[in-house]
């Protein structure tokens, strides 16, 4: 089994790059070069990581470039992704932070239709807002959306969370229900839908299954990459053989109690939550494994 | 206030549109709307039509009846567009909401999409979160850790509409920062 996670690294010049990824000191590293753990990619990649060797897997792959912004990159990456698909041949495919082009994505969908290999697809950020721009949301299996992405999501006009009407925009959790209805009900929900916030919603099939508010840890909101994580801890809790419902509530608790356990400030970097994984997965993953709703 | 300021009373009142310029990329509709503002015209950021999306785009709304002077201030200015034309039904507003959240010694400033901490008592930034574009990322990199009137602006180093929200926060949050009244 292969899990591929697909995003942009926040360096100008990393060029594209292919493998194993690993731990190298403070940093990951994939063929020879390093890169941080910070918001984003890196952030995602690290909780990844952290579960596949918990569990005692063989390490994720990824398919990284350098991109600032103007997009350089995520095309070399979704380029090689659309041409290699059959070589690359994964299992799991997340695709994270990009220049959310929808042609490209687009086109990522079809090399998998034409590959006829089925492929688990996860998406967030960049991702995700290409995937719903483009329609194809109900090809993904699981989209993992902040609240105002949520709102996006419920937006049927909307290409972009920055053009969100501003009656969908969520001010409250209380908006959130009603906008996972909106958003399957468009057929612009992925099969399964972790809505990350101050209470999180996780969503199958239509249907809200779970909700999780507790422990309450406020100062995780500003925090950035602390929703990179959950992308990263479902990708490799379904990757070990969880079902995605089971591995998006367990993804959802080892998020908020590696936060408490840590006891952050707004100030708090990402990185230091991510530490706290292991620790979060050794006490507590086998009694959460057999009841993950508890 | 900052990037989406097209809020004043004399805009409101002077501006029509019924016109939009496409551009290629987010970065070079900032650059169009900067300029056409400039000359004292009224303009208004917005999605393009769906028609013409990719995903990540920004256009110009203007006053049809404008078009030539538009035309010839992006020519004079070497600011390439893909075309001038009149605006069709679709086309959406940016979301332009400002929401605060107190964290004691830590304000989080939220605009649209984005948002970013800084540190009251030093007006260091401390986080940046939301987003999805490749540049929030880089942006973090950038200016956390910077205080807040020593940071480079979003949308100067940003290509995208997320790094068009985060500038509006860091706007925001200076304008807090220095005892300001939020518009």
């Amino acid at each position: 089994m292969k899990l591929l996670l697909v995003g942009t690294l926040p360096y100008p010049d990393f060029p594209l790059t292919c493998g194993e990824v690993g731990f190298d000191g403070d940093e990951l590293a994939v063929g020879g070069r390093k890169f941080s753990r910070t918001q984003g990619t890196g952030a995602m990649i690290t909780a990844a990581l952290t579960v596949t060797n918990y569990l005692k897997l063989s390490p994720p792959k990824v398919l990284v470039a350098g991109d600032t912004g103007e997009g350089k990159g995520t095309r070399a990456m979704f380029g090689y992704l659309i041409e290699n698909i059959g070589e690359l041949a994964p299992d799991y495919l997340v695709l994270h932070y990009c220049l959310p082009i929808m042609s490209l994505v687009k086109r990522i969908c079809q090399s998998i239709d034409v590959a006829k290999k089925p492929v688990f697809l996860i998406a967030d950020a960049g991702g995700m807002y290409a995937a719903k721009a483009a329609k194809l949301a109900p090809k993904f299996d699981i989209f993992t959306p902040d609240p105002a992405e949520m709102a996006f999501l419920a937006d049927p006009a909307a290409t972009h969370p920055a053009y969100v009407s501003k009656h969908l925009f969520a001010q409250d959790a209380s908006k959130v229900p009603r906008q996972i209805e909106a958003a399957y009900k468009n057929k612009d929900a992925a099969k399964l839908l972790i809505v990350k916030g101050a209470t999180d919603y996780i969503a199958e099939n239509g249907k809200i299954k779970f909700t999780l508010s507790e422990p309450d840890v406020p100062p995780l909101e500003p925090i950035g990459g602390t929703g990179d994580t959950i992308t990263g801890l479902v990708s490799g809790l379904v990757y070990g053989g969880y079902r995605p419902l089971d591995a998006a509530i367990i993804a959802t608790k080892t998020n908020r109690a590696a936060g408490r356990s840590v006891n952050p400030t707004p100030a708090t970097l990402v990185k230091e939550i991510a530490d706290a994984f292991p620790a979060v997965l050794d006490k507590y993953l086998s009694e959460w494994s057999k009841n993950p709703a508890a | 206030m900052g990037l989406l300021g097209n809020k004043d009373k004399s805009d409101k009142s002077a501006f029509d549109g019924g016109g939009i310029v496409i551009f290629s990329d987010v970065q070079v509709a900032i650059q169009g709307e900067k300029t056409v503002r400039g000359k004292g015209l009224s303009v208004r950021l917005v999605a393009p039509p769906p028609e013409l999306r990719m995903g990540c785009d920004l256009a110009l709304e203007i006053n049809l009846v404008e078009q030539g002077i538009i035309e010839i201030l992006l020519k004079n200015e070497n600011i390439p567009y893909v075309k001038i034309a009149p605006l069709k039904k679709g086309t959406q507003e940016l979301l332009n909401i400002v929401k605060l959240t107190d964290f004691g010694n830590w304000m989080m400033v939220k605009a649209g999409n984005m948002k970013l901490t800084y540190d009251r008592r030093d007006g260091r930034i401390v986080n940046i979160s939301g987003g999805g574009c490749p540049d929030v990322p880089y942006l973090n990199l950038q200016i956390v850790g910077k205080r807040l009137d020593e940071a480079p602006r979003p949308r100067d180093l940003g290509y995208t509409l997320c790094a068009m929200m985060l500038d509006v926060a860091l706007v925001e949050s200076l304008k807090l920062w220095r005892g300001g009244k939020r518009e």
